[in-house]
């Protein structure tokens, strides 16, 4: 294992604690407790959207609150879920009286929790409603089970942008609905992450070998092979993807090319080049493209690829802009 | 004990604590045959910190102080049967919310509200070889036995023999969940240790009730 660390232990707080002392203007915590993560700017009236998750995936939990997009973030220990108690303590500091949305990926032990914060909201008279994001398509046939992954980006920038209309609890709910419906991922690992407290990888790929499908924590995926070119992995991910969610040719999506943490932003505008071309051969126009980091597997190597399918209600929601210490969007 | 106020429950829970300590080798072993083996640390951990969590909350009313230690513990033990464990406090004490003190027949619906809250959180159902099916027979029981005028001491008896009887019947349940769902073939003849555990809180119960 080669990290910039002090302990492995202390990998979640120290970095907390660095956050903290960087964005200190913008954010904060509550109850004495590091993983609870809290903006400081509250707008009374206005739905709060709460997230949170493992650490190990910056931006994704916690880089994505602030000015126009989430207001909270319990973060768990490395891969781990945060506790009922953090996601609680939370939702008290930043509601504003409107409610409360739980935004977060569809995994066992988060579900357990945020169930166990909502249902102690509701003895302290805070309304909350929750959703999942499960966009990955590879991890399940089945597309309640499966797990969430980088589209969950759409769901924070839709569900965001309609609390920021002061919209009310079930019409930010709807938005993120909207954004879920239209959205999937496909991802594919080139080489491992090691989690601090093991010390090495879980699993290993050859030197030419990567693993389409994978998840975000190793998760096994569909196939092991060569690694393809960029070109044959634009292909089989669209392939995967509209088998999946057919779009048509003259429809609109907004595009999602995120790297693992490992990748090169180079490659990742290789993989957008041929991705942007495979869509617009299809006569498929691609309303925006965003390239970048947004759901990181540590120092994983690999990349996802995700589309929203987009009509005006959702570009709307896409255009406005955002900021918070980890993402901008003019 | 006539009934149980918010200064009876450090006690109970300190019992609880006493019945899980006394029996935490005896689950780990239960477990090491069919799962992770941590089974009795868990319980061990999670009740001997329960007391001092209760005391630690600033909440005036019983059953919301309750589901807050509940809460709280899930955070001490975070683990599959921490987190059931914790959501049958929850959920039981919801069921006692603005009640200042719980007798036989509120000593029923706590447990029948533990036992709402471990199925809700579980995803699961009597018959499927978990905690359930101790919690479940006990809460049936304390209900049939306070409906029928018993004290809250004959009330907690009967709950622990309903726990007991429904520990017995895991032994022909086919496991569903868990790493215990993969060795179903040795668990043919063998107590649930999950259904063990939830006997136990029973206990703990009962024995501070009584005594």
């Amino acid at each position: 294992m080669k990290k910039i660390i002090n302990d492995p232990a202390r990998y979640t707080d120290d970095m907390l604690e660095g956050i903290y002392r960087a964005h200190a203007g913008e954010v904060g915590y509550v109850n004495d407790d590091l993983r609870c993560y809290c903006k400081k700017k509250k707008v009374p009236g206005k739905v709060a959207i709460i997230t949170g998750g493992g650490t190990g995936h910056l931006p994704l939990f916690l880089g994505y609150v602030g000015e126009n997009l989430l207001d909270g973030c319990a973060v768990g220990s490395v891969f781990q879920s945060p506790s009922a108690e953090q996601i609680f303590e939370i939702s008290k500091e930043v509601q504003a009286g409107a409610g409360v949305l739980y935004l977060y990926g569809n995994y066992t032990g988060d579900i357990m929790n945020f169930d166990m914060a909502a249902e102690m909201c509701e003895l302290e008279d805070i309304e909350t409603r929750s959703i999942v994001g499960a966009d990955d398509v590879n991890s399940n046939a089945d597309p309640a089970a499966r797990r969430g992954v980088a589209g969950i980006f759409f769901m924070y920038k839709c569900a965001g942008a309609k609390a920021a209309q002061m919209g009310s609890l079930d019409e930010v709910l709807a938005a993120a609905q909207k954004a879920k419906d239209n959205t999937r991922t496909v991802g594919f690992a080139l080489t491992p992450c090691v989690i601090p407290e093991i010390g090495h990888s879980n699993f290993t790929l050859g030197e030419n070998e990567m693993a389409m499908g994978m998840g975000i924590h190793g998760e096994p995926g569909v196939w092991n092979g060569p690694v393809k070119t960029a070109d044959d992995l634009a292909a089989e991910s669209l392939d995967t993807l509209l088998k999946d969610m057919p779009v048509a040719s003259g429809e609109e999506v907004a595009l999602l090319i995120n790297g693992l943490g490992a990748t090169s932003v180079e490659e990742l505008y290789i993989l957008s080049n041929s991705v942007s071309k495979i869509l617009a051969d299809k006569g498929i126009n691609i309303y925006r493209t965003f390239v970048g980091e947004f759901a990181t597997s540590m120092e994983m190597a690999g990349a996802s690829v995700s589309i929203m399918k987009v009509d005006a209600e959702t570009k709307a929601m896409l255009d406005l802009p955002v900021s918070t210490p980890f993402y901008c969007q003019k | 004990m006539n009934e149980i106020t918010v200064n009876e429950w450090p006690l109970l829970m300190e019992t609880i604590a006493k019945v899980m300590t006394e029996n935490a080798e005896r689950l780990c072993e239960m477990d090491a045959q069919m799962g992770d083996g941590d089974l009795g640390l868990t319980m061990k951990k999670g009740y001997c910190a329960l007391p001092e969590l209760f005391a630690a909350i600033e909440e005036g009313d019983m059953g919301k102080r309750l589901s807050k230690a509940g809460m709280k513990m899930a955070s001490a033990v975070p683990s599959t049967m921490g987190t059931l464990m914790a959501s049958g406090w929850m959920e039981g004490g919801k069921r006692l919310t603005g009640k200042a003190s719980v007798d036989a027949a509120g000593f029923a619906s706590f447990l029948a509200g533990f036992a709402a809250g471990i199925a809700k959180r579980g995803k699961c159902s009597p018959g499927e070889r978990t905690v359930l099916d101790a919690l479940a027979p006990a809460a049936e029981a304390a209900e049939t036995a306070a409906s029928a005028g018993s004290s809250l001491a004959d009330t907690a008896k009967a709950a622990l023999d309903g726990a007991k009887k429904g520990v017995k019947a895991t032994k022909d349940m086919l496991p569903k969940y868990g790493k215990a769902a993969v060795f179903a073939a040795k668990a043919q003849g063998v107590e649930d240790q999950g259904a063990v555990a939830g006997m136990l809180l029973v206990q703990g119960l009962c024995n501070g009730i009584c005594g």
